[in-house]
């Protein structure tokens, strides 16, 4: 029998602008996209926001119209990463093994360490209360022996809770929840499910799983076996990361070929921070375009591997003024690199314009890690950030 | 005509001399020997444009004659042959015929017009102003030669980097060689010319005429554009690389403050054994040095293999740690192996570390240079 915890941070990304900006508190927030522009959706709202039905995954403008009087904002997105860093950094220090399965959620295997940490929602209380003390950032704490359960358990509390299902009694604390409860079971699902007289989890169980496997197909087989109770017992461990990439859409397609490639410009940087960040050299370079009819156009190429800038700008530049020959307006556009390999900063006795400028990108990168991304820019990327100030955290991006 | 020669005593001559026929070539020309005959003496040559090797033996023969003969093909012939004397026989139509008591072996061979031009040196007595005489010991060169020959650049970005600088000034000759990495930088007192004088001798050149070089003099033309080394029994003359070389004595950092000596033999064995253990791509090896020790480290964090070992220094500056390319340091301790005991002068890991043998021989100073690796914490 294994010990999983889930620890999901409560509306983390509410909890982190309210951290920034303590005039926040308790009030409602909603984190997502800016509904002047009417697109995109609600990444995260605050508890107070959620009175009034918003939810995650909510288009904006639906949001805007049931809450008229929220504070919207657009996104510190470099703070919660940074906060999200600082809270698996408190994890690490207790669980053997972490999966992170998203900025704000950890699964964690403590099977076996009952003798080392002792009661184990006792335990949790304590992880709890040092991330709160530690960072003020509440979270809820779901203990089962497989994934699923935990994280049911995490989420049924919140926020703030601590769920311990004891084992063997999976079956029994699922039945009365609704069917939707179950990680995996969308829109789709959930319709047909209703379409049988199934609302319960207690309903499925009363069901054999040959009638899932037939009704549902594979996919029902795993809702069977979830729904009794059963789950994926193992964390996957972290994984070396393959690819780094940035896209961006556009609160509104555009036409201006100019335009997209400073964009372009300014989502290489943002690449390049990230690989060089990670003494990393990519190899291929690809680049994406997603025109209005959602007619998506993708091009890469291989070059030596480097880091810099303005090779990779360059390389992305040449694809997408090849690969963009239709006279359509842009929705999207992004830049992936892949094919990495680390290397060794080898210091030269004679500097020559490219060492001075390796150099300078060293230099940019330290500064971008201790004072944020945009602090410093290259001239190129002014156009973009005109455009994207964000209107209710002007100053910051 | 005709002449003879011994087969053994030929054959010692074109080992020597053919390094400098180039095995792939846009001028076919160049495959071949040159044979000049004249007044008595056997001269042959061999090109590849930059370096020429040119070797005598006494022959006897009534006329002059110069003729091109195929190298490969002639050397492969007198190499198989056992101890016996070759008459060798160049006939009117093109033909160049050696015999031997049991065998005959018929080669073509072309006149020698379309043969480049080689410099001669001492030159003629117009040339003789602008050309530098020098004598200095074949043991000297080589042990310079062996010394620095490895620092040289491979890359063809700075092309003066990728020969070895003879720098004349006013404490004598310097030999100085550099990667950009790693530099050697070795001076020999008291070898002087009349005025300071620059010169780069290509890669080529250094690799070949160092297996030449015995502990006879060796006599050195320098011209502006060539330089000829004259040994006893056989001439190398290259072309100089006409470019600046980078003012190295600008990154020879004068701040090193801290000191640490090691025993060179023991370095390098950890050495050895830590490139078993430093990534393939990266080959890095940490050197963490504090009092009177130095722990060097490495690991491959694909493989999950590490390695480290600890070595009794003499050390009395800051703890640092400091990070090195192990084939670099590998390539400075494999030739400094005759030197028991090693002076590495540091300042900071990202700084140049200057490492010197503790006792410098006479008459001489011996300095290497090598650039760390940034170690990411």
């Amino acid at each position: 029998m294994r010990t999983i915890f889930h620890l999901d941070l409560d509306a983390f990304f509410v909890e982190v602008e309210r951290i920034l900006d303590p005039s926040l508190k308790g009030k409602p927030v909603i984190v997502g996209a800016n509904p002047e522009y009417g697109r995109g959706v609600v990444s995260t709202c605050s508890y107070e926001a959620r009175e009034y039905g918003l939810h995650s995954a909510m288009p904006i403008r639906q949001a805007y119209k049931l809450c008229p009087h929220g504070i919207y904002v657009h996104g510190s997105h470099g703070e919660y990463s940074r906060y999200s860093k600082a809270v698996k950094h408190i994890l690490e220090k207790y669980a053997p093994m972490i999966e992170q399965a998203g900025i704000d959620e950890f699964y964690m295997d403590f099977t076996g360490c009952r003798n080392v940490y002792g009661s184990l929602f006792m335990f949790a209380s304590k992880i709890q209360k040092e991330i709160w003390d530690k960072l003020s950032l509440p979270c809820s704490i779901g203990i089962g022996s497989n994934k699923t359960i935990a994280k049911i358990g995490s989420d049924c509390m919140k926020p703030k809770g601590i769920t311990y299902i004891m084992p063997g009694m999976e079956k029994e604390f699922l039945a009365p929840m609704p069917v939707e409860t179950i990680p995996g079971v969308g829109k789709v699902t959930l319709q047909e499910l209703h379409s049988k007289g199934i609302y319960r989890i207690g309903d499925i169980t009363k069901l054999s799983e040959e009638y899932f496997l037939f009704a549902f197909g594979k996919h029902g087989g795993g809702l069977w076996k979830k729904a009794n109770g059963g789950g994926s017992e193992y964390l996957n461990p972290p994984q070396e990361r393959k690819s780094i990439s940035k896209e961006r859409t556009y609160g509104k397609d555009i036409n201006d070929r100019a335009e997209i490639e400073a964009t372009l410009f300014k989502l290489t940087g943002q690449v390049c921070q990230l690989i060089r960040d990670k003494n990393w050299q990519a190899a291929t370079v690809s680049i994406k375009l997603r025109y209005s009819d959602f007619i998506t156009l993708t091009r890469a190429k291989t070059i030596k591997p480097t880091d810099d800038d303005k090779i990779i700008y360059n390389t992305a530049l040449a694809l997408l003024r090849k690969g963009d020959t239709r006279r359509v307006s842009v929705r999207l556009v992004g830049i992936h690199l892949t094919k990495f390999n680390e290397f060794s900063e080898q210091e030269i006795l004679f500097e020559d314009k490219d060492t001075i400028r390796k150099k300078m990108l060293r230099a940019v990168t330290k500064i971008r890690d201790k004072y944020g991304y945009s602090v410093v820019q290259f001239g190129r990327t002014e156009k973009v950030s005109d455009r994207f100030v964000n209107p209710f955290h002007p100053e910051g991006n | 005509m005709e002449f003879k020669v011994n087969s053994k005593e030929l054959e010692k001559l074109l080992t020597k001399i053919i390094p400098a026929v180039p095995s792939r070539t846009p001028m076919p020309i160049l495959e071949n020997f040159l044979f000049e005959i004249k007044d008595g003496a056997l001269t042959i040559y061999a090109t590849d444009l930059e370096i020429s090797l040119k070797s005598s033996l006494n022959i006897v023969a009534e006329e002059n004659k110069n003729i091109v003969v195929p190298a490969k093909l002639l050397y492969e012939v007198v190499r198989s042959l056992s101890e016996t004397t070759i008459h060798f026989e160049i006939t009117d139509n093109g033909k160049l015929n050696l015999k031997t008591d049991s065998g005959e072996y018929t080669l073509s061979y072309l006149d020698a017009d379309e043969y480049p031009d080689i410099p001669s040196f001492p030159g003629s007595d117009t040339e003789k102003e602008d050309i530098n005489e020098l004598t200095i010991s074949g043991t000297e060169l080589r042990y310079a030669f062996e010394r620095a020959a490895f620092a040289m650049s491979k890359e063809e970005m700075r092309p003066a980097m990728m020969g070895m600088l003879f720098e004349f000034g006013e404490e004598g000759l310097r030999f100085v060689a550099t990667d950009g990495h790693r530099l050697v930088n070795l001076l020999k007192e008291k070898v002087k010319l009349d005025a300071p004088a620059q010169f780069i001798v290509p890669e080529r050149a250094v690799s070949v005429s160092l297996k030449l070089f015995d502990e006879k003099d060796v006599k050195l033309y320098l011209s502006k554009t060539h330089i000829s080394f004259m040994l006893n029994d056989i001439e190398l003359i290259t072309r100089l690389i006409g470019q600046k070389y980078p003012d190295y004595s600008s990154v020879i950092p004068l701040e090193n403050e801290f000191k640490m000596k090691v025993k060179t033999k023991e370095l390098h064995s950890i050495i050895k054994r830590m490139m078993l253990f430093s990534t393939s791509n990266t080959r890095r090896v940490k050197f963490s040095i504090s009092e009177n020790k130095l722990e060097v480290s490495a690991e491959d964090l694909d493989l999950g293999t590490s390695g480290k070992e600890v070595l009794e220094v003499e050390y009395s500056g800051d703890a640092i740690d400091i990070g090195f390319n192990s084939q670099y340091v590998n390539d400075v301790l494999t030739h400094c192996g005759s030197e028991e005991d090693l002076i590495f002068k540091l300042h900071s890991p990202t700084k140049a570390v200057i490492i010197e043998p503790e006792k410098q021989k006479d008459n001489q100073e011996l300095m290497m240079l090598l650039m760390p690796v940034r170690l990411n914490n």
